[in-house]
C-alpha cells in the first residue's frame, strides 16, 4: 500500500503547549517543528508527498498529553508524534505510543534513566550537559553551590546528579530549595534572602517555565553580581532570557547542545529561515533546534523507507546521522537517544550566549550513566 | 506518573483478586471448562437480538456474573473484569482509559454488518474479538483468552514498574551507603550491613531506610 503512487500527505501529530505555564518554551518547540515541516514541504515534500501536521494544545497539563496522544493515534490515524517538554507529559504519552506502537519524538533535555522502543530522544541526557558544566563552574567561580529548582522529577534528579559531581570534585552544596511549578515572584524573595546568607559561588538553577523569569528578576533586585555569583542552568535558553530582559540575563551561564550564537553556515541558514518566518527579534534556542532537526531526521529516514510504519521507520532512524544546526548529530543505536554536542555559554547584553566551552565532537548519549563513576549513576 | 502507580499494586481491584482466589479454591471440584470463570463479573454491551441473547446465555452457562447494558454508554463502565462490547466506529473514544492502561479486559463483538476494520480493532486495544453469527464455543474461549491476555499485560507492566522502582532503590542504597561510610567511617561492606540491620530491626525495606537517611542528610546538610 505504501509503495503505490499517491499524493496523500504524511500526517504527523504535534503536541506542545500553547497555553499555560510551559507555553514560553513549548511555543518555540512548536515553531521549530513547523519551520522544518514547511521547509520540507517547500522542497517538494517526502517522495512527492507533503507532511501535514495535526496540532493540539495540551495547555501545560500532563494528563491532556495522554488524552491527546490517544486522539492523534486513534481519531487522526497518526503514527508519529513530535512533542512534550516536561518528563511528566512524556510519561503520560508513553503507554499510548507503546500500546499502539507509535513513535514519539521528544526534543527536550531530561533526567535520563529511561528507554522505550517507541521514543526517539533528541534533547540532552545528563552526561551531555551536567558533567562539563560542573567542571567549568568550579574553575571559573568556585566550589560553593546553591541549588534552586522547580518541584518535579527533572530538577530533583538533575540536582542529585549535580550534587554528586560537586562532591566528587571537592565542592560543597550550601543550600537546596524547590518552588512549585508556576511559582510567582514573591515565592523567590525568601529563597534569595537565604542565598544572601549562604554566600554561594554559584547558583545552580533547574527552575523551568514562567518561574525562570521571576528567579532571575528577583536575583537582579537583590543586587547579586553575575560576574561573581552567576546563575548556572540547564534549561534557561535564549527564549527565557528574552522574556526576562537582556540586562537581567546578562552574565548568567547555561549548558546546552546548541546556542543561536554558534558560528557555522548550517546554523546561519537555520537562524535566517526562522527569523524570516517569525520575525527578526525572535531568537532560536536548544529546544527549538532539537524540535527542528528531529523533524529532518524523521524526513530523511522516511525518504528511505517510504513507510511511516513504526517498525520500519525506526529501524532506519536508528544509527542515522544528520547535519543539524548544532553540528553533525546521530541517533545512538544502543539507546535511541541523540549523540549531541556539549556547549557552555554565558549570556551577553544582546540576549545571546558567548561560548566558554565546546566539546571537540558530539558526545555519545549515556542516559543510564553507565560510562561514569558508580556514584554518579547510582549515588 | 500517577497512571503508573495504581497498576503495580498487586491486585489493583478486589474483583480481580476475588476471581483469582476462587479459581484456586474451586479447582478440583469444577470441570476444567467452567472453574476459571467463577465469580468473574462481565458486562455485555450488545443489542438483545438473537445473537445477543445467545451470547448472554453462553456467558451465564460459564457461571460468570453477567450484566447487560444497552445502548453503548458514552463512557464504558470500569467495574468489571471483562467487557463484551459491540464494535462501533466511535468505540475508542468511549473507552474511559488510554490505550496501554486498560482497566478491564475488552472483547469486541463484531456484528458482521460491515467488513472488519483492523485499524479500528487496533485502536480499541482489545484483548479478543467475537463474530456474529455467534458460535457458542467461541464465547468461552474469547472470555478466557481476553482475561488471560489482560492479566498477562498487567503482570508485564507491573514487572517494568518494579524494575524502575528497583533501579531507583539501588541508586538510593548506593547513595545512603556512601553517607554511612563517611559518617561512621566504615568500609563499603560494613556500611551495607549497617543499612540492612537497620531495615531488619525496623521491619521496613532497605530502600526506605536508605531514602530516610538521604532525606535527613539533606535536611542536616
Amino acid at each position: 500500500m505504501e509503495t503505490t503512487k499517491t499524493t496523500e500527505p504524511w500526517r504527523v501529530g504535534v503536541l506542545f503547549s500553547q497555553s499555560g505555564f510551559m507555553a514560553v518554551i513549548e511555543e518555540t518547540q512548536l515553531r521549530g517543528t513547523l519551520t522544518a515541516i514547511e521547509e520540507i514541504n517547500a522542497a517538494g515534500g517526502i517522495n512527492g508527498r507533503e507532511v501535514e501536521p495535526v496540532i493540539y494544545d495540551p495547555g501545560s497539563e500532563s494528563r491532556a498529553f495522554g488524552r491527546l496522544a490517544k486522539r492523534l493515534m486513534v481519531e487522526d490515524g497518526v503514527n508519529t508524534i513530535f512533542g512534550c517538554y516536561t518528563s511528566s507529559s512524556r510519561k503520560a504519552v508513553l503507554p499510548v505510543v507503546e500500546r499502539l506502537n507509535g513513535l514519539l519524538w521528544y526534543p527536550t533535555l531530561y533526567e535520563g534513566f529511561e528507554y522505550s522502543p517507541n521514543v526517539i530522544y533528541t534533547g540532552a541526557a545528563p552526561n551531555q550537559n551536567s558533567v562539563e558544566l560542573c567542571r567549568v563552574l568550579m574553575e571559573m567561580y568556585g566550589k560553593r553551590f546553591f541549588f534552586v529548582g522547580s518541584d518535579y522529577i527533572y530538577p530533583r534528579e538533575s540536582n542529585r546528579i549535580m550534587r554528586e559531581l560537586v562532591k566528587n570534585s571537592g565542592g560543597e552544596v550550601v543550600g537546596e530549595r524547590y518552588v512549585r511549578l508556576g511559582a510567582d515572584r514573591r515565592e523567590f524573595n525568601e529563597i534569595l534572602r537565604e542565598m544572601k546568607n549562604a554566600q554561594p559561588d554559584v547558583i545552580f538553577s533547574t527552575v523551568v517555565g514562567d518561574a525562570t523569569v521571576h528567579l532571575y528578576q528577583a536575583y537582579n533586585d537583590f543586587g547579586f553580581n553575575p560576574k561573581v555569583t552567576p546563575i548556572a542552568s540547564l534549561t534557561t535558553t535564549e527564549a527565557e532570557i528574552k522574556a526576562m530582559g537582556y540586562d537581567v540575563g546578562e552574565g548568567h551561564i547555561t549548558a546546552a547542545p546548541y546556542f543561536q550564537g554558534i558560528g557555522n553556515d548550517r546554523n546561519s541558514s537555520f537562524v535566517d529561515l526562522y527569523k524570516r518566518r517569525y520575525g527578526e527579534d525572535e531568537p532560536t534556542n536548544m529546544c527549538l533546534e532539537a524540535s527542528y532537526f528531529q523533524v529532518h531526521v524523521f524526513a530523511k529516514a522516511l525518504g528511505e523507507t517510504n513507510s511511516i510504519d513504526t517498525e520500519i521507520l525506526r529501524a532506519s532512524v536508528i544509527g542515522s546521522e544528520y547535519e543539524a544546526p548544532q553540528g553533525e548529530i546521530s541517533i545512538n543505536p544502543v539507546c535511541g537517544h541523540a549523540d549531541l554536542w556539549t556547549r557552555i555559554g554565558r549570556a551577553n547584553q544582546n540576549g545571546q550566549f558567548d561560548l566558554v566551552f565546546e566539546s571537540k565532537d558530539r558526545v555519545k548519549a549515556d542516559p543510564y550513566l553507565i560510562g561514569y563513576s558508580r556514584n554518579l549513576a547510582f549515588g | 506518573m500517577s497512571g503508573m502507580i495504581h497498576r503495580q499494586e498487586g491486585p489493583a481491584r478486589p474483583r480481580g483478586g476475588a476471581a483469582g482466589r476462587s479459581q484456586g479454591a474451586q479447582q478440583g471440584k469444577e470441570t476444567a471448562s467452567s472453574f476459571r470463570f467463577a465469580n468473574m463479573s462481565v458486562a455485555v454491551i450488545v443489542d438483545r437480538g438473537d445473537d445477543g441473547e445467545r451470547l448472554i446465555r453462553e456467558l451465564q452457562r460459564a457461571r460468570v456474573r453477567v450484566q447487560h447494558i444497552w445502548p453503548v454508554p458514552p463512557q464504558l463502565p470500569v467495574d468489571f473484569d471483562v467487557i463484551f462490547c459491540e464494535l462501533t466506529d466511535d468505540l475508542p473514544s468511549r473507552l474511559p482509559w488510554v490505550p496501554g492502561e486498560p482497566e478491564a479486559a475488552l472483547v469486541l463483538v463484531s456484528t458482521g454488518k460491515a467488513p472488519l476494520d483492523f485499524a479500528l480493532v487496533r485502536n480499541c486495544a482489545a484483548q479478543s474479538i467475537l463474530h456474529y453469527p455467534l458460535q457458542p464455543a467461541g464465547v468461552q474461549s474469547s472470555l478466557f483468552l481476553a482475561r488471560e491476555h489482560f492479566l498477562y499485560e498487567r503482570r508485564l507492566r507491573g514487572r517494568i514498574d518494579r524494575l524502575d522502582e528497583n533501579l531507583r532503590t539501588m541508586r538510593s542504597v548506593e547513595r545512603a551507603k556512601a553517607i554511612v561510610m563517611r559518617m561512621k567511617n566504615l568500609n563499603e561492606e560494613d556500611a551495607y550491613h549497617f543499612l540492612r540491620r537497620q531495615a531488619m530491626e525496623r521491619r521496613v525495606s532497605i530502600g526506605s531506610v536508605a531514602n530516610a537517611l538521604i532525606d535527613s542528610q539533606e535536611i542536616l546538610g
